[in-house]
C-alpha cells in the first residue's frame, strides 16, 4: 500500500523554484530517505505534504487521501519532528506534551502514559520550563511530541542536529522499534550516513528535482569514501591511474588524495603496498558526491 | 485592569467637585477656545450631568479599549509566527479554520470580560458619584460603545496579523493604527463633516445622540459591522490558503 504519493508535485515561491515535477511513492512499512543538500527542496517538499505551505501544481496523497482535502484527517496520523523545534517557552514540558496530545482522538491516558515512557527512554525532565531547556533537550520535546499519539507515518525533517551521538543512536533505535510495529517512516537529512544507517530505500533530491530513487543497498554499493594518505616516501602516480572506482586523485609529494566507489577490499590491498604515515578514510558530503557521480 | 478601574472611579470621583460649583466650573470651560473644547470634545451643555461628565472621558476610554482590541488582534495569530510556534500548532490535526476560530472566540472572551468589568466599575462609579438619578438605558447603551469600538478593532488587527508576514512588535502596529483613527476622530471634531465620520469608528457612536434618542445611530452601526464582517472574512480566506515559512 502507497503510504505517501505525489505526482508532479511543485512548488514556487513567487518566482523561485522550490520543488519541481516532484514523483515521490514511500510503501507501507518502509524507512525511506529523502537525501540532499541544503536547500535542494527537502522541507519544502515535506512542508507541502504537511500542509504548511501550497503546491503551485501538482498532487499528493498520503494514506491514499488528498492532502489539502483531507489534511487534518490524514495529520491524525501524522508525527513530524522539523529540524529547527521552537514551542511556547514559558510551558512546562509536561504540559506542552500533554497540550500536543490533546488534538488527537486517542485516550488521554494513554498519550500520558506514552509520554511518559518515551520521557524516561530519552531522559528528558518531564517538569522543567520549556525556556530552561538545552537544544538537544527541546529536539527531545520533539520527538516524544511527534510519537506520543502513535502515528502510522512518522515525517522527520533532518531530525538529529542538536542530539549527541548517544542520544542518536537511542532515536534511530526507537524509530526501528515503531517501524517494527508497521510504522512508515520518511526520514530527510543531508547526511548520507545517517541515511544509510536506518533506511530501507532513499530519494536522492538536488535543485528542487529528485535525481534518483533506489535501495539502499545499491546506494551503499556506490558510495564514495575520500582516501587520504601521507606516506613516508614519494609515490608514483602511476600507481594509483586506471584503477576502477577512483577519481579525483591529487597526488603531492607525500600526501595522496582521492574519491573511491567500489570495494574498500581491493583498495585497501593496494594502501597496505605503501609505507603509510597516515591513513584518513571519511565519508565525501554530498556535494561530492552529486559532483562526482551524480551530475 | 486595576488601573483601568481605579481611573474610571478618580475621574467620576471629579463629577463632584465639577458640579458642585457649576458657575466656577463653566467659567472655566468657557475660558478654553471654541477649537480646544471641540478637539477635546467637551460639550459645555452636558458636561454638568453625570451621563454626559462620564462620555467625556468615554472618548479617552475607548482610545485605551482600541489598543488593546488592537494589540488582541494583532498579537494573537502573529505570536505564533514570531514565537515560530505555528509549524507546531499546523502540523496537529486541526484545520487552519479552527486554529483561526478558536483564537477569535479568546480573543472575544477577553474583549466581553474586559467589557463586563467595564460595566460594572462604570455603573458603580456612576451611582457612587452622582447627583441626581440617570437614564440607565442611556447609560448603559454609552457603556455599550466600548464593545464596539473594541469589535472593530479586533478585526482590524486580525487582518493586520494575517496580512504583514512578520510583525515583530504588536504595539508598531496597534498604536499608529489607533492613533491615526483617533486624530482623524479629533480632525473630524474641527472640520464638523458629516460624512468624515464614516472614516473612524471614534465617530461612530455619539453620546449625545445616544442620550436623546436613547439609540444608536443605524448608518454607523451598519458601517461598523460591515467593516468587522470585511476584516474577518478577508482574515479567513487569506489564513486558510496562505504559505506558512519555515522558522529561521
Amino acid at each position: 500500500m502507497k503510504i505517501i504519493e505525489t505526482k508532479k508535485l511543485t512548488k514556487y515561491y513567487g518566482k523561485s523554484l522550490g520543488i519541481k515535477n516532484v514523483d515521490l511513492v514511500v510503501e507501507q512499512g518502509e524507512i525511506f530517505g529523502f537525501i540532499g543538500p541544503n536547500g535542494a527542496g527537502k522541507s519544502t517538499t515535506i512542508r507541502t505534504l504537511l500542509g504548511l505551505i501550497y503546491p503551485t501544481s501538482g498532487s499528493a496523497t498520503i494514506f491514499g487521501k488528498d492532502i489539502l482535502k483531507f489534511g487534518s484527517e490524514i495529520k491524525e496520523e501524522i508525527g513530524y519532528l522539523p529540524s529547527e523545534v521552537f514551542y511556547y517557552d514559558n510551558m512546562k514540558v509536561i504540559d506542552l506534551l500533554k497540550y500536543s496530545g490533546s488534538f488527537y482522538k486517542k485516550d488521554s491516558k494513554l498519550i500520558t502514559k506514552r509520554i511518559k515512557e518515551l520521557a524516561s527512554y530519552l531522559d528528558l525532565d518531564l517538569k522543567k520550563k520549556i525556556d530552561d531547556l538545552s537544544y538537544g533537550n527541546k529536539k527531545k520535546v520533539g520527538i516524544i511530541q511527534g510519537l506520543l499519539h502513535e502515528p502510522k507515518l512518522i515525517i522527520l525533517d533532518e531530525p538529529t542536529g542538536g542530539l549527541d551521538p548517544l542520544m542518536q543512536q537511542r532515536f534511530f533505535d526507537l524509530l526501528r522499534e515503531e517501524n517494527k510495529k508497521g510504522v512508515t517512516i520518511l526520514f530527510s537529512s543531508h547526511i548520507l550516513n545517517e541515511v544509510q544507517k536506518l533506511c530501507d530505500r532513499v530519494a536522492i533530491i538536488k535543485d528542487g528535482k529528485i535525481i534518483k530513487v533506489e535501495k539502499i543497498s545499491n546506494l551503499a554499493e556506490n558510495t564514495h569514501k575520500r582516501f587520504r594518505l601521507e606516506t613516508a616516501v614519494k609515490v608514483d602516480k602511476s600507481r594509483f591511474t586506471g584503477i576502477k572506482g577512483i577519481t579525483d586523485l591529487v597526488i603531492t609529494d607525500n600526501s595522496i588524495n582521492f574519491l573511491f566507489r567500489g570495494r574498500i577490499n581491493e583498495i585497501t590491498k593496494i594502501i597496505a603496498s605503501l609505507n603509510l604515515t597516515n591513513i584518513l578514510v571519511e565519508e565525501p558530503d554530498l556535494e561530492e558526491i552529486f559532483m562526482h557521480y551524480y551530475v | 485592569m486595576v488601573v483601568f478601574v481605579v481611573g474610571i472611579f478618580g475621574y467620576m470621583s471629579l463629577f463632584t467637585a465639577f458640579s458642585h460649583d457649576v458657575s466656577a466650573s463653566m467659567k472655566l470651560l468657557h475660558g478654553f477656545p471654541p477649537t480646544v473644547r471641540a478637539l477635546l470634545g467637551i460639550r459645555i451643555g452636558s458636561f454638568f450631568t453625570i451621563l454626559g461628565f462620564f462620555g467625556y472621558m468615554l472618548t479617552y476610554l475607548w482610545l485605551i479599549g482600541g489598543i488593546q482590541a488592537m494589540n488582541l488582534g494583532t498579537g494573537i495569530l502573529s505570536k505564533e509566527i514570531s514565537g515560530k510556534t505555528a509549524d507546531f500548532l499546523l502540523s496537529k490535526p486541526i484545520s487552519r479554520f479552527k486554529v483561526l476560530t478558536s483564537k477569535l472566540a479568546a480573543a472575544l472572551t477577553i474583549i466581553i470580560a474586559t467589557n463586563i468589568i467595564f460595566v460594572t466599575a462604570s455603573y458603580i462609579s456612576a451611582e457612587a458619584f452622582k447627583t441626581k438619578d440617570f437614564n440607565i438605558n442611556v447609560f448603559l447603551l454609552s457603556c455599550l460603545t466600548m464593545l464596539f469600538i473594541q469589535l472593530f478593532f479586533l478585526g482590524v488587527g486580525f487582518l493586520v496579523s494575517i496580512l504583514v508576514p512578520k510583525i515583530k512588535s504588536v504595539l508598531a502596529y496597534s498604536l499608529p493604527i489607533v492613533f491615526g483613527f483617533f486624530i482623524i476622530g479629533m480632525l473630524d471634531s474641527l472640520i464638523g463633516a458629516e460624512n468624515a465620520r464614516y472614516l473612524t469608528p471614534f465617530k461612530y457612536f455619539d453620546v449625545g445622540y445616544i442620550a436623546i434618542h436613547t439609540a444608536y445611530e443605524w448608518r454607523f452601526l451598519l458601517t461598523e459591522t460591515a467593516v468587522v464582517v470585511i476584516c474577518l472574512v478577508v482574515s479567513y480566506l487569506v489564513y486558510t490558503r496562505k504559505d506558512i515559512q519555515a522558522p529561521a
